[in-house]
């Protein structure tokens, strides 16, 4: 989808502002949403491009307004009241100190052991591919001009433009299809190298480049 | 001057909001609160820049490893003891008199918790997001690095799962130096490609 979170090359931010000692989590709620986010994600289906597509589905006011915890918080609660885990009721009656029966539903929590075993091995997005890369290495290709309208990894500064592959990382869980839960569909996944006066223009420097990975289907010869 | 919110500090009531919603949970049996514990403990603990840090010393002082970590990160990296979510698939892409590599995820914000642990505020801001791809030599200005117009700039747009992880350039007069005193030299900045690693601070 076209919207706010694809940044890539706006104008209008301002400096990049940095502070030196930061704390991993600036406020403690911070944490617990990270937390929250990873002992839930067994219960919502496991999908991280379903999550990303949620934080790209806000209106773009809330995206820029919201802070980055903020926003997890946000799509994490909106997955927890769709599943009917929780309504927005309850949150807010517990808010504001009112009781509120919450019924036992032996829900199965994930141990704190399992969470950190699961931290550690990780979750790869690789799949088996049979079929042979329809793009080699070194050969140029054009990025599709697509605009789907929902969740792509395809950033607009690419489309239409042309680069040349430089690596094949074989299959790969397809983001567009598994973020709406409509299958993995893994399909190959490859580098692309743009040059920058190819993306941005000719007034950038000749030697500056680039790299960005894309689906197969991101792209077709050039 | 727009503003990025990502480093302003929250309404107080969003504290009680995850406290109602973490209650919820855990009453129902969806969340152990130990397990939420567990994981504040590993990204405040264990895991951050110094697990990155031994990567690229043993990567400085040992060819071998060095040629390893290059054509596969992730079974490089995982020879030293770190994997996991989002370091799954590791590339490491090497810093040299002609190329400086910079990471960054304009569309979200992608990046190797496994050896760096989580993204600093300014890596997840907007304005890096925006302008990293853009305008990389001024945005490196910003960070006081000054990068020859004759040496290549290469952006990483971390678009998909694979995680990107600078290694940087060995400063020079560090010959004698140890593995592990050359790793307490290597700043997490460094490893995104947003700083050169020195000696003395300048």
């Amino acid at each position: 989808m076209n919207s706010i979170h694809d940044m890539g090359g706006m104008h209008g931010f301002g400096p990049v502002q940095r502070k030196d000692n930061e704390p991993v989590f600036h406020k403690r709620w911070e944490g617990r949403v990270l937390g929250m986010m990873m002992t839930m994600s067994s219960h919502l289906g496991g999908n991280l491009d379903n999550s990303r597509h949620r934080s790209e589905s806000l209106p773009p006011a809330d995206y820029l307004g919201l802070g980055y915890y903020e926003k997890w918080l946000v799509r994490m609660e909106s997955a927890c009241i769709e599943a009917s885990f929780v309504s927005r009721e309850e949150i807010n009656d517990l808010m504001h100190g009112k009781d509120v029966w919450a019924e036992d539903r032996f829900a199965k929590a994930v141990s704190a052991e399992t969470l950190v075993t699961q931290l550690k091995s990780g979750r790869l997005s690789a799949r088996h591919i049979s079929e042979p890369p329809a793009f080699k290495i070194s050969t140029s290709v054009r990025a599709r001009n697509i605009n789907p309208i929902g969740h792509t990894r395809l950033p607009r500064y690419a489309r239409g433009k042309i680069g040349i592959v430089t690596a094949d990382h074989g299959g790969h869980i397809f983001p567009d299809t598994n973020s709406c839960f409509d299958g993995e569909n893994p399909q190959r996944l490859y580098t692309i190298l743009f040059s920058a006066q190819e993306l941005w223009g000719n007034d950038k420097n000749p030697k500056d480049t680039v790299c960005i990975d894309m689906w197969e289907s991101y792209l077709e010869p050039a | 001057m727009p503003h990025d919110h990502d480093t302003t500090e929250p309404p107080s009531d969003l504290t009680l909001r995850v406290k109602a919603l973490e209650t919820l949970l855990t009453k129902r049996g969806y969340i152990d609160p130990a397990a939420i514990d567990a994981v504040v403990d590993t990204f405040e603990n264990k895991v951050g820049p110094q697990n990155g840090a031994k990567v690229v010393a043993r990567a400085w002082v040992d060819a071998d490893y060095k040629r390893r970590l290059l054509e596969d990160g992730s079974a490089a990296i995982s020879e030293l003891g770190f994997s996991g979510q989002q370091g799954e698939r590791m590339v490491v892409v090497e810093n040299t008199s002609k190329l400086h590599n910079m990471v960054v995820c304009t569309l979200c914000s992608c990046y190797p918790w496994p050896v760096l642990g989580l993204p600093p505020a300014w890596y997840k801001s907007h304005a890096y997001r925006s302008r990293a791809v853009i305008e990389p030599r001024k945005v490196l200005e910003e960070f006081s690095v000054e990068i020859d117009e004759d040496v290549e700039i290469r952006v990483w747009d971390s678009t998909a799962e694979v995680r990107y992880l600078v290694l940087p350039e060995r400063p020079p007069g560090s010959e004698n130096f140890s593995e592990d005193e050359l790793a307490k030299f290597v700043t997490r900045d460094a490893m995104i490609g947003t700083s050169i690693v020195k000696l003395v601070d300048e």
